[in-house]
Parts: C-alpha cells; structure tokens; sequence
C-alpha cells in the first residue's frame, strides 16, 4: 500500500467525519448546501440570484442527464459537451436572424426559425448523433470508453470550430433569439429562469421515471455487472445505447437554452475543459443520485461565482484565485467524500 | 461517540457560510468613489492582454486618485474575470451591473466575451467600452458599445494593399482558427485578390497545435512570393517563423503584432530579422505614450503588447474626463454623448474620436521591420516602424 493511500484512509479515519453516519452526513451537506445558496442570494439580490439560478439550470440539465450514463449505468463519458454543443448550434444556425451582410467576416444562412420549431430539431440532431457515434462506442468499456468519449469532444470541438459555412467558425454566431408563445417573447430574466426551471424538472421527471423503472435497474445491473446481466438474456448494448441517446438529447435541450439565454455563441463555449467540469459536477454531487447532481450543480455554480467576492486579493490575481480554490475545494471533498456529496457509489 | 457531532458541524458551517451576509451591511454614502466596472481575461485564452489591461488601468486610476480624483471624488475599479468566453462575460456583467450597480464597464479584452455581453449591455443601457476587442462584428454591437482598439477589417485592408505595394501576387496564408486570425486573414485576402493578387495557398491550425512544418512544406510547394502568418498565441506566430527558415524558406514574411510579441520574437530569433508587420503601435514621438510605457516598466517590471496597453490607459483617461463631464457614474446616456462628442489626445495616438458606431477613428496602423537580433532592445521591442501602412 501507498504511503499516500494510507495517509489517506488515516484521514478519513481520524477526521471529522469519523463516527458521523452517512445519512447524517448527507443531510448536513444538503442543509450546508442550500443554506449557502439561500444565504448568497440573499447577499447579492434578485439581479444576480435569476443570473446564478438560471446557469444553475443549464448546468443541472446537464448534470442530471450525465449521470444517466456515468452515475446508473456506470460508463465514464467526458464527451457530454459534445451534445450540448450540438444542441446550441443547431438553435443557433435555424434561428437566428443576425445580418452579416454588412460585415466583412464569414457569412452564413439565417432561416429565422422560431425557437420552438429549431428547438426539436436541436434535440433530435443530437439523439442522431448519439445514435451513431453511440453504435461504435458501445464496442468499448471501462478506461477505453473515457478515451473515446474524449475523442468525441475533441472532434466536436473541431467541428463548430472548422465547418464555417454553418457556424462561423471562431467569429460565432449572434442574435440567437429567446422563445416566444406567440407574441409573448420570453425576453425578461425572471420569464426565461422560469422557463429554464420548467424544462429542467422535465429533464428531473424523465431522469426519475427512468431510473424508477424495469429500464433503470437493468442499468443499474449493468453497472455492476455486464457480464451477469447479459447471461439473463438482457441485450446489454440496447439499453446502453439508448440511455445514451436520450442522455445526449437532454444534453440538446440544454444547448438550446444555452444558446437562447446568451444569444452568441462561439466553440470556446464547447471546449474539453467545460466537460472536464460536468464530469466533476456529476462526481462531486454523488454518482447514481438525481438529486445529487442537482446538488453538484448548485455547489459548483456557488463556489464558481462565489469565488467572485474573494475579498484581499488585488484585482488581477482574483481569476486566478478562483481556479486555484476551486480546484483546491474539488480536490479537498474528494479526498474526504469520494463518493461525492449524496453519492452512494464510487468510481 | 466523535467529539464533532453533525448538529455542531451544521452550526459551524450554517455560521460560516452566512458570515458575507454580516460582511455586506453597513457602509457610508457621503464621498463616494466614482465606480467603474471592469471585464477582463484574467484567466483563459486571452490572459496576457488581460492582465495587461488590468494592470494599466489601474495605473490609470492610482495616477488620477493621485491627483485628486475627479473633482475630488475618487476612482474605484471593480474588476471581474471575462475568461474570453461569452458565458462568463454575461455572469460577469450581471455582477457588476446587478451586485454592484455599476453602468460604465471597460473592457472586455476578447471579442467574443465582448459579443456575449454586448447585447445585454445595449437591452439595459450600460456602456461597455474596450481597449483590445478586434473582431469586426463589435462594430455593429449596438448604441452603448464603444473602442479605442482598431476594427480588424481594417488591419486586413492595409495588410493587403501592403503585399501588392510591395509586389507581391502570389500569396501563401496560414492563419489559428479563431476570431481575430481568421478575420485578419479574411480581410487581408480579400483585399489582396482585389487588388489583383493569387492566393496560392491556406492553411489553419488549432490553438494548442505545436508543429507547422508540414501545412508549410506544403504551402511552399505553390512557390508563393510572399507568406501570410495571423496567429493568436505568440508561441505559434514566433515558431511558425522559426519553422519556415528552418525549412528553406528565404522570401518575405508578413503578419499582424502576434508574430512580433516580445515572445514570439524571443522563439523566432533571428528568423524574424526582416518580417514585416501591420500594428497598431505606440509612435515613438508621442510622449504621453512612452511615458505610460516607462511608468508602466518601472511598476510591473516588463512591457508587452505596448499598444494595447496604452490604449487600456487611455479607456481610464477618457471615462474620468466624461464623469467630470456628467458627474454621475449611473448616467451611461450622459457618458455615452460624451464619447460621442469627445476628441482625445493620449497614450495611443492625438486627436482620435468615435464614430456612430462606437468604432475609433484618426488612428492608423502603421507597418514596421523586424530587427536583427543584435539591434534588438527594450526601447524599440525589436522592430522599426517604417511608416504609416499604405492606402488603397
């Protein structure tokens, strides 16, 4: 055994958690969590709060349809933001109206479309492709299938990055316009939190139909075991690729609304390193939990925006800081709560 | 049983996480600083000029509080990390305008963080106000939207008639796949097939891409009169440099400022001795700009993207002489008259002004000459400017 190894459980055994059950730990992490959401928006008011709230619910779309796949079903994937992106070009492309003729950088196509005409396009695209790449993915497991779900990020990236007769390439693509019912334009703040809120408890709903079903817990076997859930005669590869797939069309849902909320768009939105952190999102809540990927979202947004008000440092060192106690903080609970905040299992 | 029993632990933490809220009370109105917000990269892709950025206005801000303030209320900066993506500019903003209530934001220093919270900016009438985004888009960004950097069009416009100017008509490009190469190449391409000129020869590569001998053998292999480099990381424009006398290659090299960043010249070496380049460049006769410059050595200890750097000075400059004008830091509509009316004269350039699109006007690129290794220094970063670039 490593000396780090041991050092490591002679931490967990003599440290605050010790004697704590684990019920009790994970009130007190829910408690501490959400005490610290209602306490931070109280501090920065309404204006930041519906800003935070509605990163809060893009990132939990994600979070909680990432976890379908690593968390329940036991596939480490870090090529999420693949889907994601996809889902934010295609509302991207379809429905924006900006004009570039006046401009002397690339031009592309603008049909126009109405937000909810390109927003299942969007979805589908994006189940598509799950659906193709998913087909060659599932030949892989375990260490293998990160390294090719990493690939799929790097390509993806290139992708919006190099097919510039659709997404402009690095200028991006601006004037990505809100939903409307109607002649309602959903352009306020709160409107579109609200809307935001709504697809994220269908995404929620959805995730726990699932997961409660015969579907679910032949996922939850596969994680445990493949091999034995193949010799009762389940076709393992079908359940794989389709929660797959409906993962990577809620990870669309989640680009489209990204796309709208910041109406541009351009592929360093869509970089590695943005999956990198779902991924920890999803570990850091707890793997195999709806709601702890919830709560992974909520915390990861409150200690990322948070860092925002780190008082003493002088300006230019402040980002800086940030990623340094971010990564700090990620590192810490790791070291005392690998299974993540209201996680049961670990990697 | 432990001696840290959940409930304690929950007290503790309950009290810890609400002690900002104790944090944010009190506070006195009387003698307000005028309060400025600032976005930059301080992290990310577009860290070098951020920090520059961030340092030179608050050099900007520790001279004019130095001085007395504005009518004796002083300045306060409140700088926030744009990380060059449009996500966080827009949780950048909100902070700022939200949190802190501000209406005059300067920054940011990348063109697509810029992009991201233009539109916000011009829904709640706050001015965003840059020193450093380039992209040509910004120029249609709104009414509140304003630069001292110059458009990239325009650089390609002047790069282009400089390749035919010098006789140039067969053209090799390699160019980074973002925003700022890809529009500098666009342009200058574009300008340069008008003009009459052949492109013989593109090729991109990605930001973190290390090697570019291949993509140069091969746009060697067209014979090109001249070779075309716009890159956004100093590590590639100096190393492609490096690359192309390593394989042979013994015509002209032409670029934007990356290639001759204190950096890139660093890597290239004397590969680079001869490049030509169209810049922005701080002109060594005017003496507010080479006095920012030495004042900003002295503080920090080094110099880089020495135009940019003053044109972030300026950004203060301009925004305290239009708070002394309106005399309130909430009135963005007065503040944005102001910029419209405005005629500076600074660390950039004399007599510049906005036009009614926000954009710069009465400053010029200008093309300089990479020096030999042995006649490089600190005063010259390198290079001799050879004059103003040349017209259509």
């Amino acid at each position: 055994m490593s000396l780090i190894t041991q050092a490591m459980r002679g931490l967990r055994a003599s440290g605050p958690l010790r004697g704590i059950p684990r019920a009790n730990v994970e009130r007190i992490a829910t408690i501490l969590v959400l005490v610290w959401a209602v306490g931070f928006m109280l501090w920065q008011g309404a204006g930041f709060t519906i800003t935070l709230t509605t990163v809060f619910a893009i990132w939990a779309i994600l979070a909680v349809s990432l976890n379908l796949v690593v968390g329940f079903t036991g596939l480490l994937s870090v090529g999420h933001i693949g889907f994601f992106g996809i889902g934010a070009y295609t509302m991207a492309i379809l429905a924006s109206d900006a004009s570039y003729d006046q401009l002397r950088t690339e031009s592309i196509p603008t049909p126009d479309w109405p937000f909810f005409a390109a927003l299942p396009i969007g979805i589908a695209i994006a189940g598509l492709v799950a659906l193709g790449v998913g087909v060659v993915f599932n030949r892989f497991r375990d260490d293998i299938f990160v390294l090719v779900s990493f690939g799929f990020a790097i390509i993806s990236f290139s992708f919006f990055l190099n097919l510039r007769e659709l997404t402009r390439g690095a200028f991006g693509i601006h004037e990505i316009p809100r939903p409307a019912f109607g002649g309602w334009v959903l352009d306020g703040e709160v409107e579109f939190l609200a809307f935001a809120l709504v697809c994220l408890a269908l995404v929620v709903l959805i995730c726990w139909l699932i997961v409660t079903s015969s579907f679910g817990r032949v996922l939850t076997a596969i994680r445990e075991d493949e091999e034995a859930i193949a010799v009762f005669g389940y076709r393992v590869t079908h359940f794989k690729l389709a929660v797959w797939v409906l993962s990577a069309m809620m990870a669309g849902l989640a680009g489209a609304l990204f796309a709208s909320w910041t109406s541009f768009i351009d592929p360093n939105s869509f970089i590695l390193l943005e999956s990198m952190l779902l991924t920890a999102i999803v570990i850091l809540g707890g793997l195999a939990t709806i709601w702890g990927s919830l709560l992974g979202a909520l915390a990861f947004v409150l200690l990322e925006e948070g860092m925002r008000f780190l008082p003493f440092l002088p300006p230019e060192f402040v980002g800086q800081a940030r990623q340094v106690v971010l990564g700090v903080l990620l590192v810490v609970l790791m070291l005392f709560r690998p299974q993540g905040l209201v996680g049961r299992y670990q990697l | 049983m432990s001696v840290y029993s959940w409930k304690t632990l929950l007290t503790v933490g309950i009290a810890l996480l609400l002690f900002p809220l104790a944090l944010a009370c009190g506070g006195d109105d009387e003698d307000e600083p005028f309060r400025i917000g600032v976005m930059e990269s301080a992290t990310g892709p577009g860290e070098t000029y951020g920090t520059v950025a961030i340092q030179a206005k608050e050099m900007a801000v520790e001279e004019i509080n130095a001085a007395g303030g504005i009518n004796g209320r002083m300045i306060e900066l409140i700088v926030e990390d744009s990380k060059c993506s449009a996500q966080d500019a827009i949780t950048a903003y909100n902070k700022l305008t939200d949190v802190d209530g501000v209406k005059i934001i300067l920054g940011t220093s990348c063109s697509g963080a810029m992009l991201g919270a233009a539109p916000l900016a011009e829904r709640d009438g706050v001015i965003l106000f840059s020193g450093l985004a380039t992209n040509p888009d910004i120029a249609e960004a709104g009414d509140y939207i304003f630069r001292t950097s110059l458009n990239d069009a325009q650089l390609g416009v002047d790069t282009g008639n400089l390749l035919w100017a010098d006789g140039v008509r067969t053209l090799a490009t390699i160019s980074e796949s973002t925003d700022y190469a890809e529009g500098v190449r666009r342009t200058t391409v574009e300008q340069f097939e008008q003009r009459g000129g052949e492109v013989v020869g593109e090729e991109r590569y990605a930001s973190d891409a290390t090697d570019f001998r291949t993509s140069l053998t091969k746009l060697f292999s067209e014979n090109p009169d001249a070779l075309h480099i716009a890159s956004q990381s100093e590590f590639a424009g100096g190393t492609i440099v490096k690359q192309a006398r390593e394989l042979g290659y013994e015509g002209p090299i032409y670029s934007e400022i990356v290639p001759i960043g204190t950096t890139a010249l660093e890597i290239a070496g004397d590969a680079a001795t001869g490049l030509k380049a169209v810049i922005t460049d701080i002109d060594p006769a005017n003496e507010k700009g080479q006095e920012v410059l030495s004042n900003f050595r002295e503080r920090y200890g080094y110099i880089t993207l020495p135009w940019y750097l003053g044109s972030a000075y300026d950004d203060v400059y301009i925004a305290a002489e239009c708070l002394k004008e309106t005399g309130d830091d909430q009135d963005a509509d007065g503040f944005r008259d102001c910029l419209y009316e405005i005629t500076w004269s600074g660390a950039i350039g004399d007599d510049y002004s906005f036009d009614e699109r926000g954009e710069v006007v009465g400053l010029t690129n200008v093309v300089v000459e990479v020096l030999p290794v042995s006649e490089r220094n600190e005063d010259n970063n390198g290079y001799r400017v050879l004059g103003p670039a040349p017209g259509s």
